[in-house]
C-alpha cells in the first residue's frame, strides 16, 4: 500500500524515463531554436553590415562568403553570456505561453488537475528553474539512497505546482488561432527566417536569372534542336579520345543497359544468398546466428549509406578512369545492399505456415529454405530485381561523371565542348531509354507482384 | 416455355447504337489485345536473342559493334518466320505466359498436317494484322486447331529443355550473360581488377584515416547543401501546393480548368523525366560561373515542384468526396469547401510528402553537387580531382550521417503524421 506523502497533490507527477526524456528533448529543441534565431542574426549582420571590430568579430563588410560558423569566433566570456542569455530566454518561453519544443512534443504547462496556471506561477518557475537545476543531481541521488518514496517531480515543478505535461485539447473548444500562439510566431518566424538564411548562404539572385537570359534561351534552344548526326554515326573526336571503339549515342546507350544489367545480375547473385542470412526469422534462433544476421544486415545499411558515386571513384583509381567496369563494381556494390536489404525484409514477412509443415516432417534447414521459403519469395524477388536493374540503369547513365564509363561519357564530353544541341540529343536518348524501360518494368512489375 | 438459360444466351451488340457499336469496339480491343501480345512478347524475345548474339560474338571475334549482321529485310522475314514457326509447331513463350497451347478438336493434340496448314496461313492471317479480327480467325479455322487455355491433368509438366519456350528462354539467358560480361569487362579489366588493388588501397587508407583539420570547411559546404535542400523543399512545397489543386482530375471539370490541367500535367511530367542533374547543368550556364549553389537549388527546385505536385495531386484525386458533398449540401462556398472537406482530408499526407522530398532533396543535393551544383558535393569532386583523399573522406563521413540522420528524422516524422498522434495512450501512460 502506498502512503500518500503531500496531501495537496492530488495527482502523481509523471516521472517514468520516457517522459523526462521527450521533455527534455523538447527542452533540447527550444534551446536550440533559441540558439539558432541568435547565431542567425549575427551571421546576417556580419554579411549585412559587419563593422571592423564588436566584441571580436572581425569581418568584411558584405562579404557574402561569411563562413556560417563565423559568429562562433568570439571572447570566451562572451561564451557565458550566450550560455546564460539564452537559457533565461528558454525558460521564460516554456513558462509563459506554449514554445514550439513544448507544441512539438504535445506538451503543455499545466497546474494540478490539468488547471490553468497563474502568471505567480509561471514567475515562481522562472526563478526556481536555475536552483532546480543545480540541485536536480543531489536530489537525484537522495532520492535514491532514500528508504522511503520520494516526492515526485523536479524541484521548480513542486515549488510552482504546475508541470509541463502532455495536453488534451478539451473537445468542444476552438482551438487558438495560429497567430494568436507563441508557439506559431516562432514558426513563422523561423520559417521566414529559414528563407531567408538560405537566400543568402545559396548566394540566390533573382536579377542573374532575368540579366542571362540571352545565355538561357541559346542553350535551350540548342538542346531543344538535338543534332541527330552522331545518333547512330560515330563522333571521331569522341573516338579518339576515350574508346578503343568507334561509339556512337547508340552504341553508348546498349552498352549503359548492359553494364546496368551486368550490375545487376551480379549483384542479384550475390545479395540472393546473403538475403538469407540477414532474415531475421530465419537467423535469429541461436547467438550464432544473430551475430550473423548483425554483421550482415550492418553491412547492408554501411554500404547502401556510401553513394555509388563514390564507389565509382574507387573502381576508377583501381582499374582504370572510364572503364566501363569500374561503374560495373561500383554498381554492384550498392546493388549487393540495396537489394540484399529488399530481400531480407521480404524473407521476413513470409507466411510461416509452409515452413512449420516441412518442420513438423522432420526436413532439414537447407529443405526449409528450398520448399518453404523460396516459392513465397520468388515473385517479389523478381519485382525488387526488376525495379533496381530500372535504377541502376538512371544511375549508369551519370557514373561517368567520375570516371565510371557509359553514355555519361558523351554527355559530359560535349557539355564541356559547350555544343548543346549534342548534349540535348544525347539527353534525349537517356530519357527515351529510361523512360521506355521505367514503363515497362513497371508494366512487368504490376503484373508480377 | 421460356428457360432460364435463354436469358443468358448471348446476343451480339448492335452496330447500330451509339452504345453497343463501343462494346463491339471494345470487345474487339479486348480480343486484339489477347491475341497480339502473346505474338509481340514472342517478337521482342526472338529479336532480342538475335541481337544479342550478334552483339556479343561480333565484339567477342573482331572488336566491334553489330546489331544485326543481316540486311533489313532478311532481319525482318527472318525474326517474322523463326515466330510463326515457334508458334506453329511448339509452345511459344506468350502461350507459355498466358497458359495456352494450339489444340485441335475436343482438346486432340494437333497432326503434323494440321500444324503445317497453320503455319502457313499464318503469314496471311496475323502478319496482316487485320486478320486477328475475326472471331475465328482463317488459320484457325482452315487448319481446324485453336488456341486454347491448358487444362492441366494429373500429368507431369515436361522438363523445361524438352519444350521449347525452355530451351530459347535459356538460351537468352546465356546469351545476356555472355554479352553483357564481354562487352562490360574488356579482356584487359580482369588482369587490372586482380593486380591494381594497391590502388584503391590508398583510397581505403585515406577512408580509415581522415584528414580532421579539414572538418570545418567540409562542415561549412555541409550546411550549404542543407540549405539548398531546405530551400528547394520550402519554396517547392509553396509552388507546388497550389499547383496540385488545378493537377486533380476531378477538380478540374470546366474545359478552361482542364486545359490547365493537361498543360501543367504534361510540362511537369516532362520536367520529371529530365534528371536533376542535367537540370544543374543547364542551370549552371544560365545563372554564370561561381553561383554553382544557386544552380543546383534551382534544379532541386524544379525537380521538387514537379513531383510534389504530382503526389499531391494523386492524394487530392484520392480524397473521399463525403465531406465535400456534405458542405455543398449546405450551400457552402468554393472555398468553405476547400478549407473544411478538402485541407483536413489532404494535410497529413501533403506533410508526410514534403518531408520524404526533404529527405530526397538532401540526398539528391550532394549528387547535384557533384557536377559543381554547390555544396558538399562539389567540394568533395573538386578532392577527388586533386587525390586529396583524406579530406574527401571527411566530407564522405559527413554526407553518410547527414543521410542517415535525415532519414530516420524524416522517416520518423512521417510515420507520425501518417498514423496519427498518440496523445490518449500517452496520457494514459502517463497517468498509470
Amino acid at each position: 500500500m502506498s502512503v500518500k506523502i503531500s496531501g495537496n497533490r492530488s495527482q502523481s507527477v509523471p516521472s517514468s524515463f520516457r517522459y523526462l526524456w521527450k521533455r527534455s528533448v523538447a527542452f533540447m529543441l527550444d534551446w536550440a531554436i533559441v540558439y539558432y534565431f541568435l547565431h542567425a542574426s549575427m551571421y546576417l549582420y556580419l554579411v549585412f553590415w559587419g563593422s571592423q571590430t564588436i566584441a571580436g568579430w572581425n569581418y568584411y563588410k558584405n562579404n557574402a562568403y561569411v563562413a556560417f560558423f563565423n559568429p562562433l569566433r568570439m571572447d570566451s566570456w562572451m561564451w557565458w553570456v550566450i550560455l546564460g542569455g539564452t537559457l533565461l530566454l528558454v525558460v521564460l518561453l516554456r513558462s509563459f505561453g506554449r514554445s514550439l519544443g513544448q507544441r512539438a512534443f504535445g506538451f503543455a504547462l499545466q497546474g494540478d488537475k490539468r488547471s490553468s496556471v497563474y502568471a505567480i506561477q509561471r514567475l515562481i518557475r522562472v526563478i526556481a528553474f536555475p536552483v532546480s537545476m543545480l540541485l536536480a543531481p543531489f536530489l537525484l541521488i537522495v532520492s535514491a539512497l532514500r528508504e522511503h518514496a520520494p516526492k515526485k517531480g523536479l524541484l521548480h515543478d513542486r515549488a510552482s505546482r504546475s508541470s509541463i505535461r502532455t495536453y488534451i485539447h478539451p473537445s468542444g473548444v476552438p482551438r487558438k488561432r495560429i497567430w494568436f500562439t507563441q508557439w506559431g510566431w516562432i514558426a513563422i518566424a523561423l520559417l521566414i527566417l529559414t528563407i531567408f538564411l538560405g537566400w543568402v548562404i545559396i548566394d540566390a539572385n533573382i536579377g542573374v536569372l532575368i540579366s542571362r537570359t540571352d545565355e538561357a534561351r541559346r542553350v535551350f534552344l540548342d538542346i531543344a534542336t538535338p543534332d541527330f548526326s552522331h545518333f547512330a554515326v560515330p563522333d571521331p573526336v569522341f573516338y579518339q579520345r576515350a574508346y578503343p571503339q568507334m561509339f556512337s549515342i547508340v552504341n553508348l546507350m546498349v552498352l549503359t543497359v548492359l553494364m546496368a544489367l551486368a550490375a545487376t545480375l551480379i549483384g542479384a547473385f550475390f545479395a540472393f544468398p546473403l538475403s538469407f542470412l540477414g532474415a531475421r526469422n530465419l537467423m535469429c534462433q541461436n547467438r550464432t546466428g544473430y551475430v550473423i544476421y548483425s554483421l550482415i544486415r550492418g553491412f547492408f545499411n554501411l554500404f547502401r549509406s556510401i553513394e555509388t558515386l563514390i564507389w565509382v571513384v574507387v573502381f576508377a583509381v583501381w582499374i582504370g578512369y572510364g572503364n566501363p567496369f569500374a561503374g560495373v563494381m561500383a554498381l554492384v556494390i550498392h546493388t549487393i545492399a540495396a537489394l540484399g536489404k529488399l530481400y531480407s525484409e521480404q524473407v521476413e514477412s513470409i507466411d510461416s505456415g509452409p515452413i512449420e509443415a516441412i518442420l513438423a516432417t522432420g526436413g532439414s534447414r537447407l529443405q526449409i529454405i528450398r520448399y518453404g521459403v523460396i516459392p513465397q519469395i520468388i515473385p517479389s524477388f523478381l519485382a525488387f530485381t526488376l525495379y533496381r536493374w530500372d535504377i541502376n540503369v538512371r544511375m549508369a547513365t551519370i557514373i561517368a561523371l567520375v570516371g565510371g564509363g557509359g553514355i555519361g561519357d558523351l554527355l559530359f564530353y560535349y557539355r564541356n565542348q559547350g555544343d548543346w544541341s549534342q548534349v540535348g540529343a544525347v539527353a534525349l536518348a537517356m530519357i527515351a531509354v529510361v523512360w521506355t524501360l521505367d514503363y515497362i518494368s513497371g508494366r512487368v512489375r504490376e503484373r508480377i507482384a | 416455355m421460356r428457360s432460364p438459360a435463354d436469358d443468358f444466351q448471348y446476343q451480339p451488340p448492335s452496330l447500330l447504337t451509339r452504345e453497343g457499336f463501343a462494346e463491339a469496339l471494345g470487345m474487339l480491343r479486348k480480343r486484339m489485345a489477347e491475341r497480339l501480345s502473346p505474338f509481340i512478347l514472342d517478337l521482342a524475345l526472338v529479336t532480342i536473342l538475335w541481337v544479342l548474339i550478334t552483339y556479343g560474338v561480333s565484339w567477342i571475334v573482331w572488336k566491334e559493334v553489330h546489331y544485326s549482321l543481316l540486311p533489313s529485310w532478311a532481319f525482318l522475314v527472318g525474326v517474322l518466320e523463326t515466330v510463326a514457326l515457334w508458334e506453329s509447331f511448339g509452345q511459344s513463350l506468350g502461350y507459355r505466359v498466358a497458359r495456352k497451347s494450339l489444340l485441335g478438336e475436343s482438346r486432340a493434340k494437333p497432326t503434323f498436317r494440321q500444324r503445317i496448314v497453320y503455319y502457313l496461313l499464318f503469314h496471311i492471317s496475323v502478319f496482316p494484322i487485320i486478320g486477328l479480327a475475326w472471331k475465328q480467325p482463317w488459320h484457325e479455322r482452315i487448319s481446324g486447331l485453336s488456341v486454347a487455355h491448358n487444362v492441366r491433368g494429373g500429368e507431369k509438366p515436361a522438363p523445361w529443355y524438352r519444350t521449347t519456350s525452355g530451351i530459347l528462354v535459356a538460351l537468352l539467358m546465356v546469351a545476356i550473360l555472355a554479352t553483357t560480361f564481354s562487352v562490360t569487362i574488356e579482356s584487359d579489366t580482369w588482369r587490372r581488377f586482380l593486380v591494381n588493388p594497391s590502388k584503391a588501397g590508398r583510397i581505403f587508407k585515406a577512408l580509415v584515416s581522415p584528414d580532421f583539420s579539414f572538418w570545418q570547411d567540409a562542415v561549412f559546404k555541409l550546411i550549404e547543401t542543407i540549405y539548398m535542400a531546405i530551400m528547394a523543399t520550402v519554396i517547392g512545397v509553396l509552388v507546388a501546393a497550389p499547383l496540385s489543386f488545378f493537377a486533380a482530375r476531378n477538380l478540374t471539370r470546366t474545359p478552361v480548368a482542364r486545359f490547365f490541367y493537361t498543360l501543367i500535367r504534361g510540362v511537369l511530367s516532362f520536367f520529371r523525366s529530365i534528371e536533376p542533374i542535367v537540370w544543374a547543368i543547364i542551370f549552371l550556364v544560365w545563372v554564370g560561373p561561381g553561383r554553382n549553389p544557386f544552380a543546383g537549388f534551382l534544379a532541386l527546385l524544379i525537380h521538387s515542384i514537379a513531383d510534389l505536385t504530382k503526389l499531391y495531386s494523386e492524394r487530392l484525386e484520392s480524397i473521399e468526396s463525403g465531406p465535400v458533398e456534405a458542405i455543398t449540401a449546405t450551400g457552402g462556398s468554393w472555398l468553405s469547401v476547400l478549407r473544411y472537406a478538402v485541407i483536413p482530408q489532404i494535410i497529413n499526407p501533403y506533410i508526410s510528402f514534403s518531408l520524404y522530398r526533404w529527405d530526397i532533396n538532401i540526398r539528391m543535393s550532394t549528387i547535384v553537387g557533384l557536377v559543381g551544383g554547390g555544396g558538399i558535393g562539389q567540394l568533395l569532386l573538386l578532392l577527388l580531382r586533386a587525390q586529396r583523399f583524406s579530406q574527401a573522406a571527411i566530407c564522405v563521413y559527413l554526407i553518410a550521417m547527414l543521410v542517415w540522420g535525415i532519414d530516420t528524422l524524416s522517416s520518423r516524422l512521417r510515420r507520425y503524421y501518417e498514423q496519427g498522434r498518440t496523445i490518449q495512450k500517452e496520457v494514459a501512460e502517463e497517468s498509470a
